[in-house]
């Protein structure tokens, strides 16, 4: 008996301390903070910069490395490991582009994932798609989830489908990892979004830790987006 | 040599487009406003279609007067010119130089409204005008038009062979705003805090 209420008073803190966890972990519990500048930078965390990349296919992947492109001081730094996610070979040609074209130095590392949707693809192969999108991701982002230990790190996402279950994997491992920190998820939604939120952004729009939209408009619409102009 | 190019995007192709641009009323514009080249960047699995339009009396199949490796493509150009004038249509499914041809090569720019596409002409200052393909789902390519015409850093019509002459007269006579690139430091300040606090 005395065990049982043991057991049960153990289970009961344990559910309180992942409540809780959750709590911490999703974003929109949190104060939105878009006025987080250099100057008021106090780094905590030491080290290396690894940042994971998500490239979908044609236009998200011309987004995502014209992005890399863009802030290449910060993202594409000589001491940083960028391990680069993609589901197609002509993504991974375009980035092969981009490294030759900036004489790119830091470590890479590739990891193939399953497109979890086609355009135009019905609803029922969508769903088995998604299915075997979920497992074959999950041990790649339990990899790049434990890489990112204690390091100071990124996931830089732009909206395929693949990436929210990405993102979702990369939410549950930091829920479920006590000791794990944030997993800090930037997604930015696709320069072709003007005043509605693609699928993939009414998705991650409730677990990425940043919510970069590049038109006013949808800052109006959405208030947890942040809105620097036009990125890509 | 004066050149438009057409760009159809890498993933889907824009059949309307390509019709209009490779027009009798279309081309016979072009060189009266000086243009001596058109290069086509038809997208995938279009090739056969593209060639089976240019297979006529018209054209003469010649070999391709910029490089396959200046254009970027892995297959061969299909490259016509017009049979009574020195008019060259060049044809490729897809470039991975294509800042590279746009940079060097184009003086217009006829593009379908990927955003992607939208900003390379753009960055390298080139005039451009919008085609919006209205066949695709979800139809954003329109506001995306829409929105940069606003702005007047393009000129923006549909695929109908009139509406591409009509924006073609305007490219004569009227001159765009050039495009700000933007690179934020605010957003680079979020993603070190996000990284490193």
């Amino acid at each position: 008996m005395m065990r049982t209420t043991h057991i049960s008073i153990g289970l009961l803190v344990l559910y309180a301390i992942y409540l809780v966890r959750l709590i911490c972990i999703l974003p929109f519990f949190l104060k939105q903070r878009q006025d987080d500048s250099p100057l008021r930078l106090n780094s905590k965390r030491k080290g290396q910069l690894k940042v994971f990349v998500f490239l979908g296919s044609g236009g998200h992947t011309g987004e995502m490395l014209r992005l890399l492109e863009n802030y290449s001081d910060l993202l594409l730094a000589n001491s940083n490991t960028l391990f680069v996610g993609y589901s197609d070979t002509q993504s991974r040609a375009a980035f092969a582009q981009l490294a030759k074209k900036t004489d790119l130095k830091c470590r890479i590392e590739f990891y193939e994932f399953i497109k979890a949707r086609e355009v135009n693809s019905s609803y029922f192969s969508s769903f088995v798609t998604i299915v075997r999108t979920l497992v074959d991701s999950c041990f790649k982002a339990l990899s790049i989830s434990l890489r990112f230990y204690s390091s100071p790190h990124l996931v830089l996402l732009n909206g395929p489908g693949t990436c929210c279950v990405l993102a979702l994997w990369f939410k549950l491992f930091e829920w479920v990892n006590l000791f794990q920190s944030r997993s800090n998820i930037v997604y930015v939604e696709s320069l072709a979004r003007i005043t509605s939120l693609s699928l993939s952004g009414k998705l991650l729009y409730w677990l990425a830790d940043s919510f970069v939209v590049q038109w006013k408009e949808l800052q109006i619409a959405k208030p947890r987006a942040e809105y620097y102009g036009i990125l890509v | 040599m004066k050149t438009l190019l057409v760009t159809c995007g890498a993933t889907v192709s824009f059949p309307k487009l390509i019709c209009s641009v490779i027009s009798a009323p279309f081309i016979g514009e072009l060189k009266s406003d000086g243009f001596e080249r058109l290069i086509v960047q038809f997208g995938k699995d279009y090739r056969e279609e593209f060639a089976g339009k240019l297979d006529n009396e018209l054209f003469i199949e010649v070999e391709c007067s910029i490089s396959t490796a200046e254009l970027g493509t892995v297959n061969t150009p299909v490259s016509r010119t017009l049979m009574a004038s020195h008019f060259e249509i060049i044809g490729i499914d897809f470039s991975s130089k294509i800042q590279h041809v746009i940079k060097e090569h184009a003086d217009l720019v006829i593009s379908h409204a990927g955003t992607g596409s939208i900003l390379d002409s753009l960055r390298l200052a080139k005039p451009l005008i919008i085609c919006v393909n209205d066949d695709l789902m979800n139809n954003h390519q329109q506001q995306i038009a829409d929105k940069f015409e606003s702005y007047g850093y393009v000129w923006a019509c549909s695929a109908k062979p009139k509406d591409l002459l009509r924006c073609l007269t305007r490219s004569r006579s009227e001159v765009l705003k050039p495009f700000q690139a933007t690179r934020s430091d605010a957003f680079e300040g979020r993603l070190k805090f996000l990284a490193f606090s």
